[in-house]
């Protein structure tokens, strides 16, 4: 079955199909595709954007950056290991364990996921790339830009030292003046376009890119971990971005959104940073879950006992997960009704974990398990994890946690949780993945005794917290009095710590030992039966000659047979056609071909992009406003610049694509990826919108009853821009029309373009006639939503400009709509925006009047 | 449920998301509540505004939480492999997330509402 975009009312227009390109020898084959797949070498290597190279330098930018973090931890424990140490005092060590936090949750667990997840999934799905590389390769240039930038802060000790979370009112300007809080802020955010992008890509690349077959009930079980896990990003990042835009604003210009004194409310920073902080947990521990699910029934030599069970359950951590935040902030003051509710969704998040957990003893248990080094790896990360599940139901229960809030319990807890529950699971990945990687055999030398080290260390570290914490120990504390008795308890774990260390290097040791002398083997060392086995190893950049035809659940098939067949040419797209990088996308349930995906080849523009992003990073960060503008219109031309190698200038119409079928190109496609990322990339903007519009609401609500000053909003301006907003929309809809009928769709383009601006026009009026924005918090946030909805329109705008300019150098036809689509999109999404943000704005000077007079009004809960 | 059409996808998470909304709609709901002042109005019996909306809320979300799990339950063979396959979990899902809602808001029937 293809997918095509056409009317079903005009002519058809299809030209004759092209024939198959000829079939080639193996050998033929592999130099051909190479050609069109390889990244060029030397300076070339900068313009990869493919995901095999990208893929391995996450996974090795993630591992530099955890090296980064494990001796800043080091040094916190030298800091620890005795009463009132001299080592470094409060102003450093703030920044030690603010950095050693950060570094571990931003710039190493995401993106050692993400690294895994762009080297494996297209490997696993059957497909020869992701569906954006040049997406990928900006996302590890903002990744990497962004990391560096905050460990040069740390070098030139300014780094960010209000702790990883980043609490008002501390990290306000008032109490932290310096530029550390302007780092994280600006740093962090920068690397989270890593982490948008890689959600986007993984998304759309699981949903689309598969081996035709492969319907959604034959997926691995990595894959429907990685999709949920994206779609976690997709809605969780957006509270944190929102949240650190509001306080950069706040420090930068003033606007009050945290300050108590005139209408903000720290605890909104709590409620923005925690609504994204605690589904990160899950963010992290659930790709952990999914290499877990795929390495042990290939060591149980059993297929993973409750498959459907397991999705269910991954389905309901996720959205649990958004369900319990507020149990990090038990004690600032919630009534106990609120606090029941985050307390149970808190407790019962245990019992799907539970699930996945019994479904792997399960599969151990039903199979005939073999023992190796990852089995060693996944063995600490059963026990270490189920004790950091355990401790976290404590922390669950209210009078409990009311106790252990802010000690070293709390701490023991999330180590033995992060830890347990991904760096274990990494780490058995990396012995279970490297021989793919590298083609050589894994070797167990070395992997014991540092496996022994680690957790015996580990376990030394953190268990002895649990006890330090109920003894009283406060968490982010840089010394202790002798008298407190925590002395003992404290060098142990230091000592804990070392080791561990120690267990680390070697495994540093093991892998370049491995690198270096392990032993080559032909294909599937593990004889696993999932579909990365099927390519070589090490992988071509192209991973498979050709896409296989899947006839059964992916974790039952037999990679060998497969991979030779695949070589020969012998599948979908075997074959070279004019050096182009071609994959397949399916229809997302049935997994039946549906359009031929072209890829884009190697170029700098990534890295260009991502250069330019970093220079307003940079601009911002020293506030050099100016330099921050340029440096976003040269962003802008650049991603602009992406786009002429998109599309093509003529039909095609479908393209065979081996085994007897035909598919059109994606540009001529209703769905292709593209447009589905475009869907993706609104639901997280909405996201962002809805944190926003909960921010006015909460602060109007339960936020300090500090009387505002009025807001005068003219009903004429803003019931004008609405109606612009949507006529914008519909003209941008209309345009597709006329296009797809056959006509020129530049008259409604036009008009598409001028009224946003026209939009604009209206509402720069209301933004300028709100007096000063710094004044009371209502007023700033009237003056972010109306600034939110001036920059929709304005995007919407260049969007029509943008098909204008598609249509004159002939990238438009009846069935190449697809640019003009995604504008629409966008259109749409900010005409619903408009309609949504000026009733809010409505809404919110009702509630100004209505609320004060309420009379004695107590314990609202936050 | 037509598995060609990308919604059969969304009723996976329909179970779940109605959770979701339950507890936005609810802790909102309890919000603006307590600082309307609705648990001090009382409106017979000890029954006190605050409470009675917010265990109509409840029974709303449990009552729409069975319904979409009876609503999905699977009631013939499939006829293809992606339906034998979404149908289920969607159900699985949804009735999972039906026993979510009770155990998650049940509190609304005892605790104090605004203290």
């Amino acid at each position: 079955m293809t997918e095509r975009m056409t009317d079903p009312d005009a002519p058809p227009a299809t030209p004759t199909p092209p024939s198959e390109p000829p079939r080639l020898s193996p050998i033929r084959l592999h130099k051909a595709l190479s050609a069109a797949w390889g990244t060029p070498p030397g300076l070339g290597r900068l313009s990869a954007v493919n995901h095999t190279v990208l893929g391995k330098r996450f996974i090795i930018a993630a591992f530099v950056f955890f090296a980064i973090g494990g001796a800043l931890a080091m040094l916190i424990r030298v800091q620890l290991a005795t009463s009132e140490t001299a080592f470094v005092g409060p102003d450093v060590y703030n920044q030690f364990f603010t950095m050693h936090g950060s570094v571990m949750m931003f710039l190493f667990a995401i993106p050692m996921f993400e690294g895994f997840a762009i080297y494996l999934l297209p490997k696993m799905l059957g497909a020869r790339d992701m569906a954006f590389p040049r997406l990928t390769a900006y996302g590890f240039w903002c990744y990497v830009f962004g990391g560096a930038i905050l460990v040069a802060a740390l070098v030139a000790g300014v780094a960010p030292n209000g702790g990883w979370f980043m609490y008002t009112p501390l990290t306000s300007s008032t109490y932290t003046p310096g530029i550390n809080s302007d780092v994280w802020l600006l740093g962090v955010t920068f690397v989270e376009i890593s982490a948008l992008t890689a959600a986007i890509e993984i998304t759309v690349s699981v949903l689309k890119l598969r081996a035709p077959g492969m319907s959604i009930d034959r997926m691995p079980i990595m894959a429907w971990y990685l999709l949920i896990t994206a779609f976690m990003m997709l809605f969780g990042f957006p509270p944190l971005i929102l949240g650190s835009i509001l306080l950069e604003l706040e420090r930068a210009a003033d606007l009050p959104f945290f300050d108590p004194l005139r209408g903000g409310d720290p605890l909104l920073w709590q409620h923005l940073f925690w609504l994204f902080g605690h589904p990160e947990v899950y963010i992290i521990f659930l790709p952990a879950a999914g290499a877990v699910s795929m390495m042990i029934p290939t060591f149980a030599r059993h297929e993973l006992v409750g498959y459907r069970t397991v999705v269910v359950a991954v389905m309901a951590v996720a959205f649990l997960s958004f369900g319990l935040w507020v149990h990090h902030m038990f004690t600032v003051g919630i009534p106990h009704l609120a606090l029941a509710f985050f307390s149970a969704a808190s407790g019962l998040v245990a019992i799907p974990t539970a699930v996945q957990i019994f479904a792997w003893l399960g599969t151990i248990a039903a199979g005939r398990p073999r023992y190796d080094v990852p089995m060693l790896y996944l063995g600490g990360f059963l026990a270490v994890f189920v004790i950091g599940g355990l401790t976290g139901v404590m922390l669950a229960m209210v009078p409990f946690n009311f106790q252990a809030h802010d000690t070293h319990f709390v701490v023991a807890h999330l180590h033995y949780v992060l830890v347990g529950g991904f760096v274990f699971p990494m780490l058995a990945a990396t012995y279970y993945w490297l021989p793919h990687i590298t083609g050589r055999a894994c070797e167990r030398r070395l992997a014991v005794p540092a496996f022994w080290l680690i957790f015996v260390g580990f376990n030394l570290t953190f268990f002895l917290m649990h006890l330090t914490g109920l003894a009283g120990m406060p968490r982010r504390v840089w010394t202790y009095p002798e008298s407190a008795g925590w002395d003992g308890l404290n060098l142990l774990s230091s000592v804990g710590g070392f080791l561990t260390a120690m267990g680390f290097a070697l495994f540093v040791m093991d892998i370049v030992v491995q690198l270096r002398f392990g032993r080559r083997f032909r294909r599937n060392p593990w004889q696993a039966r999932t579909l990365e086995w099927a390519t070589p190893t090490p992988p071509p950049a192209y991973a498979f000659a050709a896409l296989p035809r899947i006839a059964d659940r992916a974790d039952r098939l037999d990679p060998g047979a497969i991979g030779v067949a695949l070589a020969r040419g012998e599948g979908y797209l075997g074959f070279d056609r004019d050096g182009r990088m071609e994959t397949l996308a399916v229809e997302m349930a049935s997994g039946a071909p549906q359009q031929v995906v072209v890829l884009p080849k190697p170029t700098y523009l990534p890295l260009a992009t991502g250069l330019a992003t970093g220079a307003v990073v940079l601009a911002l960060l020293f506030k050099l406003y100016l330099v921050a503008l340029l440096g976003l219109a040269a962003t802008l031309a650049l991603f602009l610049a992406w786009t002429p190698s998109c599309g093509a200038r003529a039909d095609s119409g479908p393209l065979p694509i081996g085994m007897g079928e035909t598919a059109p190109p994606h540009w001529e496609a209703a769905r292709p990826p593209s447009w589905w990322a475009m869907v993706f990339t609104l639901a997280a903007d909405a996201t962002l919108f809805g944190s926003l519009l909960f921010g006015g609401v909460f602060l109007a609500v339960v936020g300090p009853a500090v009387p505002a000053p009025p807001i005068v909003l003219p009903p004429a301006l803003l019931i004008g821009a609405g109606a612009a907003l949507v006529a914008g929309a519909a003209a941008a809809a209309f345009a597709v029309r006329r296009l797809v009928a056959g006509r020129s769709p530049a008259a409604a383009l036009l008009a598409a373009l001028v009224l946003p601006l026209a939009a604009v026009a209206l509402l720069l009026p209301v933004i300028g006639g709100l007096g000063d924005p710094t004044l009371h918090a209502s007023r700033a946030v009237t003056f972010v939503t109306l600034a939110y909805l001036i920059l929709h329109a304005l995007i919407a705008a260049l969007f029509a400009g943008f098909g204008l300019w598609r249509m004159r150098a002939g990238f438009l036809s009846a069935t190449r709509s697809l640019d003009l689509r995604l504008g629409a999109l966008w259109h749409g999404y900010s005409a619903a925006a408009g309609i949504a943000g000026l009733a809010f704005l409505c809404g919110l000077s009702l509630l100004g009047v209505v609320l004060p007079a309420v009379p004695g009004v107590e314990g609202g809960p936050p | 449920m037509r598995t060609r059409h990308p919604l059969a996808l969304v009723a996976l998470a329909a179970g779940f998301g109605l959770w979701l909304a339950a507890f936005i709609l609810l802790y909102g709901s309890l919000s603006v509540g307590c600082r309307l002042g609705w648990h001090r109005i009382e409106l017979a019996g000890g029954l006190t505004l605050q409470r009675a909306q917010l265990v109509a809320l409840f029974a709303v979300a449990v009552a729409a939480s069975g319904g979409l799990a009876v609503a999905l339950r699977p009631v013939r063979p499939a006829d293809e492999p992606a339906e034998g396959f979404l149908r289920p979990v969607a159900f699985r899902a949804a009735v999972a997330a039906t026993a979510a809602t009770v155990v998650t808001f049940a509190a609304v029937l005892v605790l104090t509402t605004c203290r």
